[in-house]
């Protein structure tokens, strides 16, 4: 016992050394610099930034300097090393330093768009904004060069630069308020910035210098690099980021001051424009650096300081895969898990959210005197109420309703989700038999996604949305700010939708919808088409375009999107989907929102988002297997209950996250529990805002059986049911208001239900059952657990306290105070 | 972030500046309409504001927005062209009002009275499609809806930053929401991205009905007091799972509702808000005995009890009803049917709210606006209608710190565009703001938490009037 925790505490302390990054240095041009970390190290991981108590010493001060806050300068052509002593340890990288006699001409798209970008001067609130701002307009963060070389050239009468007195050319004067500036003072006039912009202009303020061989481009960015990749820090901590850009000429350049930073948790690390992070709380966060159009993680590990003994880790139980690599996150933060529910808890749990109904107190009881909860598991994915549950949430995220869709078009695609529910289609062939429909509406209920969304950027980014959990739409007008996409990527993305005939069916309401073998849409800034091309996919290669060429050897654009998105390797299809699947299980997507997958919002636990994802793609995206994955794993098993230590966690799995049941599995359980079904008798129609009698949906239709979203019900609205009107997760509403408490009060839907005369509480009021039979009862239908001996004193006690009182208005009260009660309402 | 307007001292009512008051330092208050219910002001979310009793009554102003839904014509209304063509200038006559040079439609006889308590800005316009839906958002939220984005409501993010005073909620919409319109869009009465928490609480039914109450706020006769009172109870005993419940945002919400539903249920004040029988015949003849002057009076006896922000909408629908879409034939109004019932209605009823605020000493600390969502086609059509036309209409503004009496800009001779001093929809929400004391260069977390502005960057309130 004594050994074991000793070998544990000194692994804890681990190995300590230090590291300098960047790990190598190459510097190219006669000012070129790079600023340089040295970190703690314990056992390979990073724990601290020690730069500033390092001393530093360059071997060869010929070839590189370095200072004392470890920037390190080009001298001369040649190789050596630096190194750098802190706490008797000592550490050293290589430096290359070459073209110190070639002086490099300041690259307009390479060092002034960027600078611009950093001083907020083609920011959205500034001259980026799409009317400009006093008269001058840049493109949004520069993603137009050219267009931004324009206007700083040519417009207003060229005043902008002054190559003959660069310091009088308007673009300098302003933003340091030598002449007054709507946007104040934006640069200091012994800035670096300056010094660049100012070069730049003396140069000749070229879109593409000079000295450039002719046809030569400036090079190209290709990559950035963000060091340290990542750390694991304690409160207070704080630690530089290093930003390295890579051109397409080989060479690099340090672009730590130039870069943008953001952290995804302010809480646990927050990060100045600088870089400088400052760690703030417990947790794990990423900073995102975005440089140009390129995109950086910094991830950052905050442990909580709890004292957890290692065997609570290791004694964790694990079900399948998923469960080492919760484990492993949680124990690399601190947190320890909870243990396991109880079988009565899991049952509840499992039906909720695998079918959305309450297990009744019979199969409780058989569950709990015999808990196999993998038998239980399989067999729930056969139900048919699986098939409606999940029928009902693959038509939100496909936006079938009457809305939009004639009822016949909207039976037709629901026809179409619900067969492919029952039939467990794979995933993959799901989206592919949406994607690439061909034939009428009424038949083939899936073209009418198409129907759905007719204009093309419409299309473009609700299929991003949809299949891929992702938004695009800030690239329809200008590149991406958040992410990586550009506004070409985009247009070439929907130029694979371009090709789409919409044409009239034979019967009145129905279409037909069928692949052209022509047509462009054309990069509204550009005016020409983009070719066809799946985001950073490959292009649909010329030949087979089909632009007016006629039907030979064209490629249906749609096939060929089909094709790239539902590969094997896509990296971004397998992911979104089983986000969706296991957010639903875990109250929490991996990715959080679920549809808001994207390089600056990382996974909480990327590792097991990735062995979800390839997990699901061996087994032929099979959703039943990934839902019993899921649902077998120790970490959907775990109680609800928080312990001190994993309280303050609510991402990493530590326990069952309690979350409000949708409202659909609330009306059907209030009819399950008192035995009187919901009616769905009237309609929302037309363009009028009335409503119509229908007769289509009989007595006993469940709530989540509906197709559609159009039929009234107070309830269903006031507990957030989706409009589907736009594809977003974020459309159903799982707050809580005061219409909803309002209307479990007052209003009609749970009180009539519990008045009715044919209600189970008649059944009970005819045989006669006593109050601590009817608390049972009510118990078990619920909440799937029979009261404790607290509660059943407390009703017991209220029940009888007027003597006076109708039985069946005590009884009603009593299931009105269980059925409104926060653990009914919640899934725990 | 820079200020534009940050030169200008604030200006309160009663003459003093914002800089004079925070010279002054702490006064005490004196006869404030509404002191007792800034004593139980509620917290903001992000707990930035302060109640203070400290404050004049005027630093904590109230809105009601009258939503004219429709879409008044203008030349009809509020902005007569007498010297244009027949065809143009329709059938009605302009007429002197009680401020000199501010002239109206003959068919408004009560407003011409109290002009001097509003101005007309006569230079509104937007350039979005020219359905209703698009011009509801862009009204009530200063912003057409794009990329998926819904923005909140005026109300909302007023009741977001501010919170309610005590258990009144901080914004309510009578009696209904708008529904369908024609573009099946969303029309911008929610919170939008701030989430469904800060909803306007909807009344849902028509307070010109005889037996009108709020449509479950008081227990259906069957539960009497005392079963309340036991179901309550009753509830409460059930308390497995504790510590999950009470670590849960979710679950903390869905008790506060509860108790909120419950304050609001057994609160005497709240009741006697929504209770119009407590008005007296006199007074509800006085606002008129329609949906829409009783719906006036009910915001009024609201704003009376503590609550912030009141939208009425004027209609529901524009088919098959009588209302200020005016395109001649049915299943829409002509513009006679509009002079007959619309405009009557109107008259009495914004004139009645004008003088009753006034008199009860509450419209010195109360906006109130009354705007469509555009104005109507200068030409009239073969139909003898007028369709829709958002190139320029005119909006009425007054109330708090807004002055009454003033014309903000114009529109050309033929009420076709603006002539001078355009104003978009983000200008009219940022002079609201303004007007309810928030800071227009506020950023409220919008979807993805990307922060946005309470109005579009360089977007200014109308500072003529103030």
């Amino acid at each position: 016992m004594l050994s074991a925790y000793l070998v544990v505490s000194s692994m804890m302390l681990g190995q300590p050394s230090l590291e300098i990054h960047p790990p190598a240095v190459k510097l190219t041009g006669p000012t070129a610099t790079q600023r340089v970390i040295v970190l703690r190290t314990e056992d390979k991981a990073i724990v601290g930034d020690a730069t500033g108590r390092a001393e530093f010493f360059s071997a060869n001060p010929k070839v590189a300097i370095i200072d004392e806050n470890g920037v390190v300068k080009a001298v001369g052509d040649g190789e050596t090393s630096i190194s750098a002593a802190h706490d008797d340890m000592n550490v050293s990288i290589k430096v290359k330093v070459e073209k110190t006699r070639t002086p490099e001409p300041v690259s307009f798209v390479n060092h002034v768009i960027p600078i611009l970008t950093k001083v907020g001067c083609n920011s959205g609130a500034c001259h980026g904004a799409l009317a400009g701002k006093g008269g001058m307009k840049l493109s949004l963060r520069g993603y137009d060069p050219d267009a931004d070389h324009f206007v700083l050239t040519r417009q207003a009468n060229a005043r902008r630069v002054n190559r003959q007195e660069p310091a009088r050319s308007l673009m300098l004067m302003k933003p340091t308020l030598a002449l007054s500036h709507g946007g104040g003072l934006k640069l200091d006039v012994k800035s670096p910035e300056f010094r660049v912009l100012a070069d730049w202009i003396a140069e000749g303020a070229y879109l593409t210098s000079p000295q450039r061989k002719q046809g030569e481009s400036d090079p190209k960015l290709e990559r950035i690099e963000a060091f340290p990749p990542r750390a694991t820090l304690a409160k207070d901590d704080q630690l530089q980021i290093i930003v390295r850009a890579w051109y397409s000429d080989g060479h690099a350049e340090d672009v730590t001051r130039w870069a943008r930073y953001s952290s995804t948790e302010d809480l646990v690390a927050g990060v100045d424009d600088q870089g400088a992070v400052k760690v703030g709380g417990h947790g794990e966060a990423a900073i995102a650096v975005l440089y140009a159009n390129q995109v950086a993680l910094v991830r950052i590990a905050s442990p909580f300081e709890n004292n957890v003994d290692p065997k609570v880790f290791a004694q964790s139980p694990r079900h399948n895969f998923i469960d080492p690599l919760v484990i492993k996150k949680l124990e690399a933060l601190k947190i320890p898990p909870s243990p396991q529910c109880l079988d009565s808890e899991f049952i509840r749990r499992a039906y909720l959210d695998a079918i959305g109904r309450l297990p009744t107190p019979a199969e409780v009881a058989a569950f709990t005197k015999n808990p196999n909860r993998g038998k239980l598991v399989n067999a729930l994915v056969e139900r048919s109420e699986f098939v409606d549950y999940w029928t009902y949430k693959w038509a939100d995220l496909l936006l079938i309703s009457s809305r939009k869709l004639p009822q016949p078009a909207m039976r037709s695609f629901h026809h179409f989700v619900r067969q492919s529910v029952a039939d467990n289609m794979p995933w993959d062939r799901f989206t592919r038999e949406i994607l690439t429909v061909r034939g009428n509406t009424l038949q083939n209920g899936q073209a009418n996604y198409f129907m759905l969304h007719k204009d093309i950027s419409d299309l473009t980014e609700t299929t991003a949305l949809t299949f891929m959990g992702m938004s695009i739409t800030c690239a329809r007008c200008h590149n991406h700010p958040l992410e990586k996409w550009t506004q070409d990527q985009y247009w070439g993305m929907a130029n694979l939708f371009a090709q789409i005939a919409i044409k009239n069916g034979e019967r009145a309401g129905e279409f037909s919808i069928q692949s052209a073998s022509e047509g462009d849409v054309a990069h509204p800034r550009r005016g020409i088409a983009m070719p066809p091309t799946p985001l950073d996919g490959n292009s649909l290669p010329s030949p087979h375009r089909g632009r007016g060429a006629g039907g030979e050897g064209v490629i249906d654009r749609r096939e060929y999107f089909a094709d790239w998105l539902t590969s094997p390797d896509n990296p971004y299809f397998a992911k979104a989907l089983v986000n969706r699947v296991w957010r639903n299980f875990m109250g929490r997507g991996l990715v959080e929102a679920e549809d808001d997958h994207r390089q600056t919002n990382p996974p909480s636990n990327g590792e097991l988002l990735d062995a979800l994802a390839l997990d699901f793609v061996k087994n032929k995206y099979d959703v039943k297997h990934l839902v019993r994955t899921i649902m077998n794993s120790a970490a959907y098993q775990r109680s609800a209950t928080p312990q001190a230590a994993n309280k303050a966690d609510d991402r990493f799995y530590s326990r069952y996250l309690i979350r409000r049941l949708p409202a659909e599995v609330v009306l059907d359980a209030y009819s399950d529990i008192t035995k009187v079904p919901t009616a769905f008798t009237q309609v929302a129609v037309g363009s009028s805002g009335g409503n119509a009698a229908t007769v289509d949906y009989p007595l006993g239709t469940r709530a989540l059986q509906l197709p559609d979203t159009q039929l009234v019900s107070q309830f269903l609205d006031a507990f957030g049911r989706p409009e589907r009107g736009q594809t977003c997760a974020c459309e159903r509403q799982q707050e809580s208001s005061v219409t909803q408490a309002l209307h479990l009060n007052n209003g009609q839907t749970l009180n009539d239900k519990l008045r009715n005369k044919k209600s189970r509480i008649e059944d009970w009021l005819t045989e006669k059952i006593d109050d601590d039979e009817a608390i049972r009862r009510i118990f078990l239908l619920a909440l799937s657990r029979p009261p404790s001996e607290r509660e059943s004193a407390h009703f017991r006690k209220i029940m009888r306290e007027d003597p006076q009182a109708a039985r069946r208005e005590v009884l009603e009260d009593l299931c009105w105070s269980v059925l409104t009660s926060r653990e009914f309402l919640f899934n725990r | 972030m820079f200020r534009l307007d940050a030169q200008r001292p604030a200006r309160f009512c009663d003459g003093l500046t914002r800089r004079d008051f925070l010279h002054a330092g702490a006064i005490p208050v004196l006869g404030l309409t509404l002191g007792h219910c800034f004593s139980l002001a509620g917290r903001a979310s992000d707990g930035a504001y302060r109640p203070s009793l400290a404050r004049p009554a005027n630093s904590d102003v109230n809105c009601i927005m009258l939503f004219l839904v429709g879409g008044p014509s203008h030349i009809d209304t509020w902005d007569p062209k007498p010297a244009a063509p027949e065809e143009v200038r329709g059938p009605f006559r302009p007429t002197a009002t009680n401020v000199p040079g501010m002239q109206i439609a003959e068919i408004f006889p009560r407003m011409a009275r109290h002009a001097d308590k509003y101005s007309l800005v006569r230079s509104v316009y937007h350039t979005a499609t020219a359905v209703h839906d698009t011009g509801h958002q862009m009204m009530q939220t200063g912003r057409l809806f794009t990329g998926g984005i819904e923005h909140p409501h005026v109300g909302c993010t007023l009741g977001y930053v501010k919170g309610g005073r005590g258990e009144m909620p901080s914004h309510v919409l009578i009696p209904r929401p708008i529904g369908r319109t024609g573009g099946n869009l969303p029309h911008g009465h929610t919170a939008g991205y701030l989430g469904r928490q800060h909803d306007p609480f909807i009344l849902n039914a028509d307070p010109a009905v005889p037996d009108f109450q709020v449509p479950d706020l008081l227990p259906p006769s069957y539960i009497a007091p005392i079963r309340a009172d036991r179901r309550q109870r009753l509830r409460d005993g059930v308390d497995a799972a504790m510590e999950a419940f009470e670590n849960n945002t979710q679950s903390r919400q869905l008790d506060a509702s509860f108790q909120l539903a419950y304050r609001l249920m057994s609160s005497p004040r709240a009741r006697d808000a929504f209770n119009l029988n407590q008005e007296s015949p006199a007074v509800r003849d006085r606002y008129g005995r329609t949906r829409f002057g009783q719906s006036c009076l009910l915001a009024r006896r609201l704003i009376e009890r503590g609550v912030r922000f009141v939208t009425v909408n004027m209609f529901e629908t524009v088919f098959d009803e009588v209302t200020w879409d005016i395109h001649g034939s049915r299943p829409f109004t002509d513009i006679a049917q509009m002079s007959r019932e619309v405009v009557p209605n109107f008259d009495r009823a914004y004139s009645a709210l004008l003088e009753d605020l006034t008199e009860r000493g509450l419209y010195s600390n109360t906006m109130v606006t009354a705007l469509g969502e555009f104005g109507r086609t200068p030409k009239i059509n073969p139909a003898g209608g007028r369709d829709h036309h958002p190139g320029v209409w005119t909006i009425l503004m007054g109330g708090g710190p807004i002055r009454g009496g003033r014309i903000i800009g114009e529109s050309d001779e033929l009420g076709y565009r603006p002539k001078s001093r355009p104003v978009t929809s983000g200008e009219v929400a940022a002079t609201l703001y303004r007007g309810l004391g928030l800071d227009i260069h506020r950023e409220l977390p919008g979807p993805q938490n990307r922060p946005l502005p309470l109005v579009d960057f360089g977007v200014q309130a109308i500072r003529e009037l103030f």
